[in-house]
């Protein structure tokens, strides 16, 4: 466990050591605006410091006093069973959005948003046939009713606009 | 007496039709997510929040800001209370305040074969420890706000600074893990505009972060999506004990029996738990153990503890139900929450267009006895399902992981899309689950991070108006006892573990934890 103790403190030193940065104007002789007021960067400033601190504490900790020999994850088996969860989570999250760049002139779309319910439809139908191992028309109707049921909920009865995929866009589609 | 009239008028509001209406469906919801393993109060709470903007602006109709409280808190209620179904029938914990139920809940339902006995037991025990608690806060609330209305900018920044300092101080885990996670809450609070001076600050030149970072988007991740991958590791929901969930009179009958020889007990854990449950930060879970341990160290049968004792079980009930309620008692009157599931309640405040704290007695009275009132109807609707609903409750543990998990995960990126209709919020919440997931893996608290980054933004406006209230001396906070004496108890509470571990290592042993954290 140590190494991970001690990576995961020196991630939260790497952040406290950036916003620190950020925030150095709170030494400006010009900081705040009123008489005794502290300014803008002062408090993120000493916030940063205070958390730089601590984890430097924790790390120090972690070096010094017996820690467990287990790794982070009880075996490969523990490890992958997040990943599939994780990956995939994530995948949906940018094919909600699709995948692109922007520049000056041209936005260049690599992967065209996919929108909520037709990203909704393929992550529910990948989990019901990877991991339900479903039957083909059980993972059919899974992949066609939650999208459905979700759209009737939150778009007609809350009237919560979800975004829309590029087929909306083009009028192939509803959603 | 005026607490008799203003409650009468809390009943009115809470009886409205609408309002009813909602506490019902909120308490079914609240069931549902405390019997998921996957899904917590908390993030329940806070996936459910985004709703609540279109019941508080009227989309219901009759429905208002009352409503929309009553809604989460009834969520809330309901966690409080399925969370332990799991616990006693399948020996799978649905919520963290439930894991103490694993002791003598499972064994008293396996071992003993009285999984009724188990069930009633609890639920007779949340409803008085609740009960019990929801009195206090009626009697305890208005004064507390009214001395409250007295405060000044130090006294405010002194009351959050004796928040922050109970989370280190009274935490499980060790006091500089939970030291960094405040510090964090702090610093992401203060991403975008400083609201003093209207400079920008940490945004890195990202528009898209000048409003800051937003409290639901990073609550999602961290509890709900941090939860399922916690829950993804430990294999989900595989294989579920089967136990008739099945809850008669009888069962009931026997278990108000059994309260009523325990009724010191239950009715000394409910005190205890309200009060510990009013203390910043704990909430719950905290007071589900130190019930435990109280309900062992008084009784006459230690000896039966872990194997199928009643005591085992409603003494930290009545605590956890207590302190549930509780830790809306800051959050309503001085607009700090008790417990995670309160910090989230409180942001829905304050996007509903409302200031908690002791103000809201004054412009929105309507709202906070209707939703104390709410209180009383929630927990006897809740006991009644409970009572009604549990096998249909049971069953839920049988939706196949392949269809709940990626469920919750579209849930929480409906909810934290939906509130600024943001994808920036989605990849907030998808980021915070991951570090919410390694950060629990990693034993550092979350409670503190959620506290600091609800109250981060006052926090600051209250020191920094006070610094210049004092033309920029420090010993401007010192000019008022009561502010004084709050500073003072901070620091006391801060060198508890130190002190701690200093007397552990002059006796050569590792420094004990003081209570679990949520």
């Amino acid at each position: 466990m140590r190494p991970y103790q001690v990576a995961t403190a020196a991630a939260i030193v790497m952040i406290a050591a950036v916003a620190m940065f950020d925030s150095r104007a709170a030494f400006s002789p010009s900081a705040g605006t009123q008489v005794g007021d502290v300014g803008a960067r002062w408090y993120p400033f000493w916030a940063a410091a205070i958390m730089g601190v601590a984890s430097v504490v924790v790390a120090y900790r972690a070096l010094t006093t017996p820690q467990g020999t287990e790794g982070a994850f009880e075996g490969a088996r523990s490890l992958f069973a997040v990943l599939k969860l994780a990956v995939p989570m994530l995948v949906y999250a940018l094919l909600i959005a699709g995948v692109g760049f922007r520049t000056t002139d041209f936005t260049y779309s690599i992967v065209p948003p996919f929108g909520f319910y037709l990203a909704t439809a393929l992550y529910m139908g990948l989990f019901a046939w990877w991991l339900g191992r479903y039957k083909i028309w059980w993972v059919a109707a899974i992949t066609i009713a939650f999208p459905i049921v979700i759209f009737a909920v939150f778009e007609i009865g809350f009237r919560v606009s979800l975004p829309k995929s590029f087929l909306y866009t083009s009028g192939l589609l509803p959603f | 007496m005026e607490v008799f009239g203003q409650l009468a008028g809390g009943f009115a509001v809470a009886l409205h039709p609408i309002n009813v209406a909602m506490l019902f469906v909120a308490v079914v919801l609240g069931l549902v997510i405390g019997v998921l393993p996957g899904l917590g109060g908390t993030s329940g709470v806070a996936i459910l929040l985004p709703i609540t903007v279109f019941i508080a602006h009227g989309s219901l109709p009759g429905s208002d800001a009352t409503t929309a409280i009553i809604f989460l808190a009834g969520i809330y209620w309901g966690a409080l209370f399925g969370g332990v179904i799991t616990s006693i029938l399948f020996n799978i914990p649905g919520e963290p305040w439930a894991v103490v139920l694993l002791f003598d809940g499972f064994p008293l339902a396996k071992r003993l074969g009285k999984p009724g006995l188990a069930l009633a037991s609890s639920f007779v025990s949340s409803f008085l420890g609740a009960l019990v608690s929801t009195i206090l806060f009626t009697f305890f609330a208005l004064p507390i706000a009214l001395k409250a209305l007295e405060f000044g900018p130090a006294e405010l920044f002194a009351v959050f600074v004796l928040s922050f300092a109970t989370l280190i101080g009274l935490g499980a885990e060790a006091p500089m893990k939970s030291l960094a996670m405040l510090a964090l809450g702090l610093l992401l609070a203060a991403v975008g505009f400083d609201t003093i001076t209207g400079e920008q600050r940490l945004n890195f030149g990202q528009i898209s972060l000048l409003s800051g970072i937003s409290f639901v988007p990073v609550t999602i991740g961290l509890f709900g999506i941090g939860e399922i991958l916690a829950s993804a590791e430990e294999q989900g929901i595989g294989f579920v004990e089967n136990i008739s969930a099945k809850l008669g009179l009888r069962d009931v009958f026997e278990a108000v029996r059994e309260l009523r020889k325990r009724l010191r007990l239950v009715l000394s854990n409910a005190i205890i738990g309200f009060f510990f449950g009013v203390l910043p930060g704990h909430g719950a879970t905290a007071a589900s153990f130190l019930g435990y341990g109280l309900a062992r160290q008084y009784s006459k049968n230690k000896e039966n503890f872990g194997k199928g004792e009643i005591s085992g079980i409603m003494g930290p009930q009545a605590a956890a139900d207590s302190a549930g309620v509780a830790s809306l008692v800051p959050m309503i009157t001085l607009g700090i929450p008790g417990s995670p599931t309160s910090a989230v309640i409180m942001a829905g405040l304050f996007i509903w267009g409302l200031q908690p704290g002791p103000v809201l007695f004054i412009q929105h009275p309507d709202f906070v006895w209707g939703l104390i009132a709410s209180i009383y109807l929630g927990h006897l609707l809740t006991f009644i399902l409970c009572l009604l609903a549990v096998p249909l409750l049971a069953m839920i543990m049988r939706v196949p992981y392949a269809i709940i998990t990626p469920f919750i995960v579209v849930i929480s990126i409906i909810g934290s899309y939906s509130l600024n209709n943001s994808m920036l919020d989605v990849f907030i919440t998808v980021i915070f689950g991951l570090i919410g997931y390694w950060l629990r893996k990693m034993k550092y608290p979350l409670a503190p991070l959620v506290v600091a980054l609800v109250l981060g933004d006052s926090t600051e406006r209250e020191l920094r108006k006070a610094l210049i209230a004092g033309h920029g001396s420090p010993l401007y906070f010192f000019n008022s006892g009561l502010s004084t004496v709050l500073i003072l108890l901070a620091v006391v509470l801060v060198a508890i573990p130190l002190i701690r571990t200093i007397r552990a290592r002059r006796r050569g042993a590792a420094p004990p934890a003081a209570v679990a954290h949520p």
